[in-house]
């Protein structure tokens, strides 16, 4: 079988004497969609941050198709295949959606013509393309969220971190959310998410990560994960017909 | 050609920009008066220099109040190269040119890495340190600078060559065409990629880092670009005047009406600090004409005791600096009430 698409083995990161992430070890294999959860402050965004060259860890690596990135700039990683989605959204407000969209075809070295053809695609796959004239700033949480992935997607990335998928959505956009990440991993994606709506992970993760005060403490199947002890009594809390 | 001529740059129709280059161009032959084409002239000059700034300033959102120093570059290198070594301005440009852009990268690659406020101290802190530097540079005439020695040319390409010419009419096109060039270089920057490179770094830096966006480096080419530009105002600027001094050049002073000029104009956008020259530059030069020194040579006001003449008195010294002070007061009431430029104004009432 191939090697991994990302390998991250012994990340740790430290913040004052405070380890955000701790000898964190796991794979993302050609394919999968495995789910990173845990509760707030377990480490999760600053894995995101550490794999994505935001910061650099003080000790272990991260491997992106068997190269060794660790602590690789943002920009490179992005032109490698790694592309991500913020917790806290960042639009570029003044721009127009298509615009926004854009910058991520053209820093891939596209011109603008194609840059444009390929904003306009990855649009129409996150359902925007109505809002393609209108500035970024105008667009509802739901619909940054879709923008944040039109701009992931529109680099070519071959893996793809989505950090918080439905966050702050309203419940009744979360199916379309759900149904448009398994589209893309049937689009040959390979995903990590952190999310915390635990029905989301059920519906859509191969596999899950639990992170705790920035240690793994558990991974496997989601069902596995939904009935491991330290899981339940940690994050989940026993189920009200328990016992 | 009817479209043509209505397609608006930037809200402006062709239409419009061709009539206003056009009244550019003829005005000299219309105000004959020194003083009236020197206003116009700086107005251009600096014009060119707020449009320069805000390619770094306005799009990439870099604001520095140290571009001084490229201006001193363009100036200091002309003056020098021509007083010690005899050598024409159109061969000490590429040099001044070159100097320019060795300075962008020795002081872009560690303060690109600041953020906000802490980038626009880092530009403030260097501006003063090049100032004491250059002051008290013997070589380049320390405090009191350099003056070019009067000459007299025969012909035009003489004139040319010594950058020198005896009336101010082939100054003023220098500063059109400088003026103009600025404009262009803002425009085809901004409708290119590396434009939008620098609007999402403006907008949303980690972003566009995310995105692909090589942040480092296009912030220090947007400053290249921008430095540059600046650079041949100062080589302009020095031939114009034929004196080159710290306070003038590489001072904080005109960094700050550098970046005044475009803030006030209204940053980021084409027409704004163009516009922001015309208000500021001229409001500057004329009340400088009437106001300045005219209080404080006039002495027997004082004992008429004018308000004016006493703070004049007291508060400057006797120096003759109300334009200042009414230059200052422009400024606040333009950030008070006008937060988005003169330009942002002009729009709102459109």
């Amino acid at each position: 079988m191939a090697a991994p698409l990302l390998e991250i083995a012994g990340l740790t990161k430290r913040f004052g004497g405070v380890y955000a992430n701790r000898d964190v070890t796991f794979d993302v294999r050609h394919g999968e969609i495995v789910g990173l959860i845990g509760p707030n402050g377990a480490g999760k965004t600053t894995l995101f941050n550490l794999v994505t060259g935001f910061i650099r860890p003080d000790a272990g690596t991260v491997r992106f198709d068997g190269a060794d990135v660790t602590g690789m700039r943002p920009d490179r990683l992005c032109h490698r295949g790694v592309a991500r989605t913020f917790q806290i959204l960042k639009p570029f407000p003044r721009l127009t959606v298509e615009e926004n969209v854009m910058i991520g075809a053209l820093a891939r070295g596209d011109a603008m013509e194609s840059a444009r053809a390929t904003a306009r695609r990855a649009l129409a796959s996150v359902g925007l393309e109505h809002k393609r004239d209108g500035l970024a700033r105008g667009l509802s949480t739901g619909q940054r969220k879709r923008l944040e992935m039109a701009r992931a997607l529109a680099t070519g990335p071959r893996l793809l971190l989505l950090d918080e998928i439905t966050g702050g959505v309203d419940q009744p956009s979360i199916p379309g959310l759900i149904d448009l990440v398994g589209s893309l991993r049937s689009e040959g994606l390979t995903l990590l998410v952190i999310e915390h709506n635990m029905r989301v992970i059920m519906s859509l993760a191969d596999r899950v990560v639990f992170l705790h005060l920035g240690e793994k403490l558990a991974e496997g199947a989601p069902r596995e994960i939904t009935a491991h002890p330290e899981v339940v009594s940690l994050y989940l809390g026993r189920r009200r017909d328990g016992h | 050609m009817r479209a043509w001529l209505a397609h608006r740059v930037e809200g402006l129709p062709v239409a419009a920009i061709v009539i206003l280059v056009a009244a550019l161009a003829l005005y000299p032959l219309a105000a004959t008066m020194p003083f009236w084409r020197h206003v116009v002239i700086m107005s251009m000059l600096y014009g060119a220099m707020g449009v320069a700034w805000n390619i770094l300033g306005g799009l990439a959102g870099q604001v520095s109040f140290g571009h001084g120093l490229y201006f001193g570059v363009g100036a200091y290198t002309a003056a020098y190269c021509y007083t010690a070594f005899g050598l024409s301005p159109i061969v000490s440009l590429p040099m001044a040119l070159a100097i320019s852009t060795g300075a962008s990268v020795l002081i872009g690659l560690p303060t690109f890495r600041l953020r906000g406020h802490y980038f626009v101290l880092a530009s403030v802190f260097i501006m003063q340190s090049i100032y004491v530097l250059v002051s008290n540079w013997d070589r380049m005439g320390g405090a009191i600078g350099i003056e070019y020695p009067v000459y007299k040319a025969e012909g035009i390409a003489d004139a040319l060559w010594h950058g020198q010419f005896p009336d101010k009419l082939p100054y003023y096109y220098a500063a059109l065409a400088l003026f103009l060039l600025a404009l262009g270089t803002f425009r085809a920057i901004q409708r290119s990629r590396f434009g939008m490179f620098l609007v999402a770094i403006r907008e949303e830096q980690d972003a566009a880092h995310s995105l692909g966006v090589d942040v480092a480096r296009y912030k220090l080419y947007a400053l290249i670009a921008s430095a540059a530009v600046t650079t041949l105002a100062g080589t302009f600027y020095a031939q114009y005047v034929l004196y080159v001094e710290p306070i003038s050049t590489v001072s904080l002073l005109v960094s700050l009406e550098i970046g005044f000029i475009a803030i006030l104009g209204g940053i980021g956008t084409l027409w704004g600090p163009a516009l922001g020259a015309f208000v500021i530059v001229p409001t500057t030069e004329l009340l400088r004409a009437y106001l300045s020194g005219r209080l404080a040579l006039d002495m027997s006001r004082l004992a008429d005791g004018g308000p004016l003449a006493w703070l004049e008195y007291y508060a400057l010294g006797g120096g003759g600096n109300v334009d200042i002070l009414v230059y200052g007061l422009v400024i606040m009431l333009i950030a008070r009430f006008q937060p988005a430029g003169v330009l942002g104004f002009l729009r709102r009432i459109d």
